[in-house]
This record gives C-alpha cells, structure tokens and sequence, in this order.
C-alpha cells in the first residue's frame, strides 16, 4: 500500500531530523539557555524546594512506602504465592537446601558467591537448630503444623517488603467446617533480639535534650501477630505473658540497671516507647482477625515483611488455642538475607572499610572528573 | 523508581534523592560553596541516620570539590604550601572529629551536638556575611569604593611564632594559626557532614589575609583531601558511607552545580553573598526550631554499639 510507505517515510524524516537536533545540542548550548529568564526561573524553583523543606517542620516520614504496602490482601494473590512452594505434608527436612529466591546472576563473581554460600550455611544451621519444636499439650489429642510460603527472602537493591503467607494445619480436628471456629490460632512473627536503649528528652535550659534512658536486653527487632480473633478474647493475659504472645506481652526486660533507677510506672512508659516507635516504624504490627481458616483444619495468614523489616531470620510461632486453653505450639522460620549486589556492597563495607572508604573516593573523584570534563568542553 | 540503599538499610526513592542532589548541587554552584551544610540536615529530615547522611555527605563533596580544585590548579591559584600546612591540621581535626562522633553516638548525643554545631557556626557566619553583605549593598549605591581587603593591617595573629613563608599568598606569617585553622575545619567537616568552605574561607580572608583569588584554590585543595580523608576514616571507624546514596546525591549534585554556577555569573558578589547568608540563617532556624520546639515524640530509640 502505497499509502502506508509514505507514512513510514514521513516518520523515518521526523526521526532523523529530531535525532540531529538533539545532536547539535553542544554544553553551551546548555548554559546559553540558562539565561535571564530562566536562571530566575531555576533560582525560584531552588529556593521554593528551600522553603518547603524549612516550612515541614513536623512532616519526618521516612516509613511512609513501607506503611503503603500495608493495603489490603487479594486472596488471588496469596494462592499464587502459595502455589510457589510445595506444600509439604510433613515439617521439611530441615536438611533441604534453602530455596533460592532469584535466578542466578549471569556474572556472578567469586566473592558474590561465598557471600551467599556462607550465608546460606548459616542459615542452615539456624533453621535445623529450629526445626521440629512441636509442643504438644497431653490433654488434648490435636497438634498444629505450619510452614511459611518461603525459606528465604532476598534483599536486593529492589526490594521494596515482601508478603509471605504462613499456613498450617490443625491435626486430629473435631472441627465440622471452617466458620465452627472451634478453635483459634495465633501467629507470631518475631525477628532477631537486640539490646536497645531507649532515650527520653526533657527541656534543659529551653533545649530538648535526651536526658533519660532505659537499655532494654532483647528487643524483637521485628514483630507481627496475626489470629482469628483479637487476642483479648482468645485466652488470659497469664497464658500470653508466658509466650509473649500481643504487643502488651512481648518480653522486653530493662537492664536490672536501669530498672532499679526508675520507678515501674516510668519504666512502663519506656516500655510503651519501644512499641510504640517500633509500631510507628512499620516494624510492629497487629492484625486482629488476620488468621482465616480454610477448611476443617487447613488455615493461613498473609503478612507484608515491610521494606524496612531487619535482616536475619523471622521466627513464626503458631499457637492453637481451644476453649482458651493453649494445646498446642509450633515453629517455622524464614531467612532474610542480602543478595547479589546488596550483599556483596555490605559485606564490602564491613569486611573491608579500607579499601571500601577509598573506593568511595575514588568514584567522587571520577564523578567530579566526568561532569568537569562533560560540562567545560567547548565552554569558556 | 525505589532503591535500597546497602548501608542506610532502607528503601529511597531516587528521584526524590536525585531531584535533592540538584538543587542543593545549583545552589552550591551558585554560590560556589560545597553544600554540605545544605545537604546533611536534608538528609537527616528525610530519614537517614544522622551517622550515615555525615559520613556519605563526605564522599559527595569531594565529588563536588574535585573539578574545581583542578580548575584553579591550572589557574595557578592553588598555594600548595600553605594548603599542606592546612591539610595537616585538617587531617588531625578530622581524625579527632570522626573519634568524638563514634565516642557520642555511644553517649546518646550525637544529634544534640550536630544540631548546635550547626546553629551556632551558621548563625555566626550566616549573621556576619549578611551585615557585610548589606554594608557593601549599601556603599555601593551610595557610591564608594570598596574594598574586601585591607593590606599592611597587622593583628595578633601576626606576632606568633614559628613563621613560614608562603610564596603565592604573598605572606609571611606563622604556621600555627593555619594549622589550628585547619584543624578546627577538619573537625567540623567530620562531625557536621560539610567541606567546612564557609568557615576556611573568610578566615583566610579576614584573619589570615590572604589573597581572595588564592583564597578560593586553596581552599578547594584543603576541602578536597580533608573530606577524602573523613569519608575513608567514616568508612574504617564507623561504616557509615553509604556508597549508592553518594551516587544518587553526587550525579545531581554535579549537574545542578554546572547550571548554578551558569545563574551565579548573573548576579553581584554582594548580592550572593546576601543569597546565600539568608539561605544559612534559614538553615540555622530550621536545626534550631527543633532544639527549642517542643518534639511530638520525645523517645528514641537507638542501638547499643554503631549504627546496627
């Protein structure tokens, strides 16, 4: 067709002729453009990005991604991430080789590679250290098994939080159908325990200075439940203080320190502190009715790790409750560990600060160099 | 378009850190001064640990101050003698700087001590450069000549000991207040996160009276091996560099600064330096609004030993 081939001359000219203009663009083509009009333009637009920044004095969100990916779960979604991995019938052999999130790396490099071989091992060993930690209570005839959609969660450059689905099955159960709600589960997601100190600021001489401050000894760097119900009408306080099951029940101890120092009303609120910054943070995070069961004993719970979620393992502790009576227990865990080039850039940093410190240097000076070289050719 | 930054341990969005990059990068080319103390307390209100916006702030400025030195090293306006005796200061203030950062992150203070580093040498020099800045706006209009430098004038500094002679600056004076000089910016530079520009360069012109086309070479050359000395310090003491977030800051920084420095051609000395001394008022505001104002929150947490 005679008519199509013009067109297609047409845009083949248009394409030529906008590609040698973009060529003819030479820097002082650039800083000529930055003339009267707009220098005043750009000058404005600096100083309003100034004044914005001057004028917010209270809007500090830096978690305000991680609280979007918060929304709502498709439970399309959530079988999809479920039919990924393979459903195992009884608790995985913990000797199993933990499943590798992301294909291989066309040029991995031989560094790359014992990073993630010895993390992996490590991981190993934590997850066959916490393998088959099946608690049974004798006076009941039911157990509780579970597993999480994943083994291991990469932190690549890309990651921006993940969801993983913990699901189980309750065996020996009497229930008839899933809205019975013979029984309830909860599940608790708990990162690696640190020290942390907590620091209050108090007006000294007009100045908001942290006067005050309480260490805690292990502080769960991440923490999520999920149950059927609010936790408040599952079962006593007694029972959860035991299994630090519920945000008022985490086990955080003061130092005995600090403890003896503060009143328990004032160590109370240092306590709330820690909950209520960490929850703040996205790294604490309830969801009351986030465990649904499926069919007579098959049941699961989406949670989204946020972006910010610490790396190490993420322990799931799944309690099944019956007429408030805790019956059994069980442990899954998942791994979070840095990968490909976020892994090899921290281990880097930590392993070898030198040489870490001068590669800095060394690519500033090459920025500088580049843009010098780019930006006075032809200039002056 | 979400990154993770290795070091930080957190997401950021690029755009928002590149478009960052870029004005602090026009307003610093603008003005001709590193923009670090522009750029850190950004980075610390938008959610980076104060550690880590210090020590990658170091890394970027080097970028920024790289391809001017070289320019007035070719210009010759480099006097390299007396930017080795500021070099030396520089290096111990640094090393000292990086030691107090790590020594006050373990007290819990860390942040107060930045926060009023940062009002009282922005308030100084912001308040001086603005009276000057408006006394010379003023002479002008009325007529006068003016002059920044006053020869033959002789100050206390002039009666130390241990004298040098330092060729390019036409100057004989003694070695000590250059060193201390260099310190002292050296150490600022290691805990504020800034090249220090804004203190070394009107010391050198008031207090050491050197001449303000070697002023501006020299100190190019001091900030340029001062700050690559903090970043590697940053890196072995407290691995706080944060390489990724340094690209990020250093790609806009340099091509703001390109179109920056385009702007400030158009406008007057005094007029920028008024610019600019308004720009470092409102900075020392905005660190001193949140020591006076009263904080929503007022825990915090941090970990026991580094940043992890």
């Amino acid at each position: 067709m005679p008519g199509r081939d013009q067109i297609r001359q047409k845009f083949r000219q248009r394409f030529e002729d906008a590609n040698r203009s973009i060529r003819k663009i030479k820097p002082q083509d650039l800083r000529s453009a930055m003339s009267g009009r707009n220098a005043a333009f750009a000058l404005g637009a600096a100083v309003v990005v100034i004044l914005i920044w001057v004028l917010n004095t209270g809007g500090n969100d830096p978690d305000a991604s991680a609280r979007r990916q918060m929304g709502a779960s498709s439970p399309a979604a959530i079988m999809e991430e479920m039919s990924k991995t393979a459903m195992p019938a009884e608790q995985a052999d913990p000797a199993a080789p933990a499943k590798k999130a992301e294909p291989a790396d066309a040029q991995h490099s031989a560094l790359e590679a014992s990073v993630e071989k010895t993390e992996q091992e490590k991981a190993e060993r934590r997850r066959a250290a916490l393998a088959d930690r099946t608690v049974q209570n004798p006076n009941f005839d039911e157990s509780v098994e579970v597993d999480i959609s994943t083994r291991s969660v990469a932190i690549t450059s890309g990651f921006s939080g993940q969801r993983i689905v913990v699901f189980g099955a309750v065996h020996n159960s009497l229930q008839a159908s899933p809205q019975q709600g013979l029984y309830d589960v909860v599940v608790v997601l708990e990162g690696a325990k640190s020290k942390l100190i907590s620091r209050r600021k108090s007006n000294v001489a007009g100045l908001w200075i942290n006067t005050q401050s309480v260490e805690f000894e292990s502080v769960p760097s991440y923490y999520t439940i999920s149950s059927t119900r609010p936790i408040v009408e599952i079962s006593t306080p007694r029972v959860f203080d035991e299994y630090g099951i519920g945000f008022q029940h985490i086990r955080i101890e003061p130092r005995a320190a600090d403890a003896a120092k503060l009143g328990p009303a004032e160590l109370q609120s240092f306590r709330e502190s820690i909950i209520r910054l960490k929850a703040g943070e996205g790294l604490y995070q309830r969801r009351p009715t986030g465990v649904e069961f499926i069919g007579r004993s098959l049941f699961r719970t989406s949670i989204d790790l946020p972006a910010n979620v610490p790396i190490g393992t993420v322990v799931a502790r799944t309690y099944l409750f019956r007429d408030a009576e805790l019956i059994a227990e069980n442990t899954a865990a998942v791994e979070l560990q840095r990968q490909g080039l976020e892994a090899l850039m921290h281990s880097f940093a930590f392993d070898y600060p030198l040489l870490y410190g001068m590669l800095a240097v060394a690519i500033a000076v090459g920025a500088g160099l580049a843009a010098s070289a780019v930006f006075s050719r032809g200039a002056h | 378009m979400n990154l993770y930054l290795p070091i930080a341990e957190m997401p950021v969005n690029v755009l928002i850190f590149l478009g960052m990059g870029g004005a602090v990068g026009f307003l610093s080319g603008m003005f001709g001064v590193g923009g670090g103390f522009l750029m850190t307390p950004l980075l610390i209100f938008s959610g980076i640990p104060p550690a880590v916006a210090i020590g990658t702030e170091a890394a970027q400025i080097v970028a920024s101050s790289v391809s001017g030195a070289i320019a007035q090293y070719q210009r010759r306006n480099v006097d390299i003698k007396m930017g080795i005796v500021l070099l030396t200061g520089g290096i111990i203030g640094s090393i000292l700087g990086v030691q107090i950062v790590k020594e006050l992150r373990q007290l819990g203070q860390f942040e107060l001590f930045v926060s009023l580093a940062y009002v009282i040498f922005l308030g100084i020099i912001g308040s001086l450069m603005m009276i000057e800045s408006l006394n010379t706006m003023r002479k002008a209009r009325s007529g006068a000549v003016v002059s920044a430098r006053r020869p033959g004038q002789h100050s206390w500094i002039h009666g130390l000991p241990l004298k040098m002679r330092f060729h390019r600056s036409k100057l004989y004076i003694s070695a000590i207040p250059v060193i201390v000089l260099g310190a002292i910016v050296g150490f600022l530079g290691a805990i504020m996160g800034v090249g220090g520009g804004f203190i070394i360069v009107p010391a050198m012109i008031y207090l050491l009276r050197v001449p303000t086309n070697v002023v501006v070479g020299t100190s190019l050359f001091q900030i340029l091996f001062v700050t690559s000395a903090t970043t590697i310090l940053h890196s072995v003491q407290n691995h706080t560099v944060d390489i990724v977030l340094a690209m990020i800051l250093m790609i806009g920084g340099v091509i703001g600064a390109q179109f920056g420095a385009v702007a400030g051609e158009k406008l007057k000395g005094e007029q920028l330096r008024f610019l600019l001394a308004g720009l470092v008022l409102l900075v020392c505001l905005r660190v001193a609004w949140n020591l006076v104002v009263m904080p929503s929150e007022l825990y915090s947490l941090s970990s026991i030993v580094g940043g992890h």
